[in-house]
């Protein structure tokens, strides 16, 4: 039965409908046997409607008064006993029928209904977001602005309350729901075919497996987007082929090393994340000695880095312990990081870079503070852990914020909101510096600093001239959409970057013909954006700009002959 | 043995017995139709009623129905008779249609108990 609400509610109801049913019979019975006396003194019994009458007055405490003639001693005495046994069985009743109403597990059961009934109302592709934090709080901003429907689970009642104080809480489906029960998940929406994609973020990451492992079993067409900072985790996240692995450290100790090594690569990164423009002077970080403080998971991915580069590091952690090796050749330090004795001794004099990761703020800005003082000319990275100390880091003059949340936020709102993006972005990170070079210049020679990216996918709905161009035989290089509409000889503001297509990707692609399913993605200004879509929807717009000529309308030519 | 199979058992029974005492007897003679007894039938009719409630397996639901079934045509009976006594139209036509809705309740409850005990035999404890 569907209507779990209605059932809690009778169920709980049981006893005191009993008792109300057996105290109103007893009384009524009693009404009707015991004898009465009418106005002229003449014997008379109530009937079964008058006993009705009075007792449902009387047992509500309404109470107006002796009906139909006045009641002989005999039968007050009746009356005295059933008024207590009926009114303290109404109240009962009331009693029971207030508490039912307001029960845990009926408001819950009240909460769930309309949450499933919200979520099968959703027409569009929705992505389903598991736990609400701040993180979690951005992405669904992301989505938002992106047109992308979310709904939201978390297993606690308050974060929910809080959540719907926020701006973005509207037209988010909540629950409050442990997401690790395949019931939760269903109610969520996993089975449903606009269900896209699932976020798992826990900070627990074996719950993020087990999110993998469920959805593979109900929904295999969902896509998982799991926190993972563990190899195990990472491993058999990967083994259900459905998830893909977000691992903050990872993603951060790959920036350093782009940094090192092809700083124009990094440019381009932040440009995608729309972090920042298209800079000029990519800067490479200095070479040398570093000092990294702590050393978790992160610190041994950093420590492995170091190593690829051949770079000297050495690692103070106060509280975890490296290997003995790294001891003796004293790579690591067990000590208080925020310390001048402790700093001096990893050599901070002659340190070159200061990467700070500690999960204190505070600890993070003392340690940066001093190491200033000990060595000015030394490159600072420092990570930030909550939002609330913004401004101080930003006056501590850090060459390098990062926030593993950021990273987390940005990495995982594109992977879903714009998947074109995000497949050119893992392209990009395995070319090297001088292929970095040359696109950054070439962006900022045709477009300028801050080009904005936009994607075509030929197909009739998107890109409904060319489709039918391609389909009727012709050739349609890419080249096309570049053409000014003004002049087909020149060019727009437009630099192609990546086509995607079945089994190919072709990044800056040049003279390539376009085939029908192809998805586009451009860096480009405005003017350029609106024109590749006109080329590509409008055929006469199309035809100017293949053969510089004007189409001929065929219905006018039929016309006119 | 459960008690509590024994106090829904009884009720179940006593609802069918009862109605039957009520409906046995001449359609068309009051006197052979007491009316302490339909208030009996009545009242045992909805006890019944509220010990189904809850039972949410396939059988439960039926049960209950067969049970809502002869609350609806005890009560019918019941506000016929009232009614047509107080506006003192009580003729064999009226009496005649207060027996019979206790009958189709009667049926009802027969259909109840049928179920009832059908699924005690089948039970393997």
């Amino acid at each position: 039965m569907s209507n779990n609400a209605f059932w809690i509610i009778l169920q709980k109801l049981r006893a005191p409908l009993l008792v109300i049913i057996i105290t109103y019979s007893i009384a009524i019975l009693g009404m009707v046997l015991i004898p009465g006396m009418d106005d002229n003194g003449k014997v008379y019994h109530l009937s079964f409607f008058d006993a009705f009458y009075f007792v449902s007055y009387m047992a509500s405490t309404i109470g107006f008064g002796e009906a139909p003639y006045t009641f002989t001693y005999a039968q007050r005495l009746w009356v005295t006993l059933c008024i207590y046994i009926t009114v303290v069985g109404w109240f009962y009743g009331i009693g029971a029928l207030v508490t039912a109403v307001t029960d845990k597990t009926l408001k819950f059961e009240m909460m769930r209904n309309r949450f499933r009934k919200k979520v099968r109302e959703i027409r569009d592709d929705f992505v389903i977001i598991l736990g609400y934090t701040y993180v979690n709080l951005e992405i669904i901003k992301k989505f938002h602005a992106s047109n992308i429907k979310v709904v939201l689970i978390d297993e606690d009642e308050e974060k929910i309350s809080h959540f719907l104080l926020e701006e973005a809480s509207q037209d988010v489906p909540v629950m409050v729901g442990n997401a690790l029960l395949t019931e939760t998940l269903e109610d969520a929406g996993i089975l449903l075919s606009n269900c896209k994609a699932i976020v798992s973020l826990f900070k627990n990451e074996e719950n993020n497996l087990r999110i993998a492992i469920l959805t593979k079993f109900l929904n295999s067409k969902v896509k998982v987007i799991a926190k993972s900072t563990y190899k195990d985790i990472t491993v058999s996240l990967l083994d259900t082929d459905i998830a893909k692995a977000v691992n903050p450290f990872e993603i951060f100790t790959k920036r350093v090393d782009i940094a090192l090594e092809s700083p124009h690569i990094l440019v381009l990164e932040n440009w995608i994340y729309e972090n920042s423009d298209l800079m000029d002077k990519a800067m490479f970080l200095p070479k040398g000695k570093y000092i990294v403080c702590g050393y978790g998971r992160f610190g041994k991915l950093l420590h492995d880095m170091f190593e690829k580069h051949n770079l000297e590091s050495v690692f103070i952690d106060e509280k975890r312990i490296a290997s003995v090796e790294m001891i003796e050749s004293r790579k690591f330090i067990r000590a208080n990081p925020d310390d001048r004795e402790t700093l001096l001794n990893a050599g901070v004099k002659e340190a070159v870079g200061l990467i700070v990761g500690t999960q204190n703020d505070i600890d993070n800005l003392s340690i940066i503070i001093t190491a200033k003082k000990l060595n000015p000319n030394i490159y600072l990275i420092a990570r930030e852990n909550t939002m609330q100390e913004v401004s101080i880091f930003q006056a501590a003059k850090i060459d390098w914020l990062f926030m593993f949340e950021k990273i987390l936020i940005n990495k995982t709102s594109l992977a879903l909101t714009r998947p074109l993006k995000h497949r050119f972005l893992k392209l990009i990170l395995k070319k090297d510096e001088e292929w970095g070079k040359k696109l950054v210049r070439l962006l900022r020679v045709n477009i300028g600093t801050n080009p904005i990216i936009t994607s075509l996918k030929i197909n009739e709905n998107d890109s409904y001239a060319i489709y039918h161009e391609i389909l009727d035989g012709q050739n349609v290089p890419v080249d096309v959409l570049l053409r000014s509409l003004s002049n087909w000889q020149e060019n727009n503001k437009i630099v192609p970057l990546l086509i995607h297509r079945a089994n190919e990707e072709i990044l800056i692609p040049k003279n390539r013909d376009l085939k029908i399913g192809d998805e586009i993605l451009f860096a480009c200004d405005k003017k350029g954006k609106e024109e590749i879509e006109l080329i590509a929807s409008n055929i006469y717009e199309l035809y100017y700009a293949m053969y510089g000529q004007e189409k001929e309308s065929p219905i006018l030519k039929k016309l006119l002959g | 043995m459960n008690l509590q199979k024994v106090v829904s058992g009884f009720f179940f029974i006593l609802a069918m017995t009862i109605n039957f005492g009520f409906f046995y007897g001449d359609i068309d003679n009051p006197e052979l139709h007491s009316e302490y007894e339909l208030f009996v039938a009545f009242v045992v009719s909805l006890i019944s009623t509220v010990l189904k409630i809850g039972d949410k397996t396939q059988l439960g639901a039926v049960l209950l129905a067969t049970s809502l079934v002869a609350d609806i045509q005890l009560l019918s009976a019941v506000i016929v008779w009232t009614v047509t006594e107080y506006l003192s139209i009580v003729d064999v036509e009226a009496f005649a249609a207060i027996i019979s809705l206790s009958g189709g309740a009667l049926l009802a409850n027969i259909t109840s108990v049928v179920l009832y005990v059908g699924e005690t035999l089948k039970s393997k404890r």
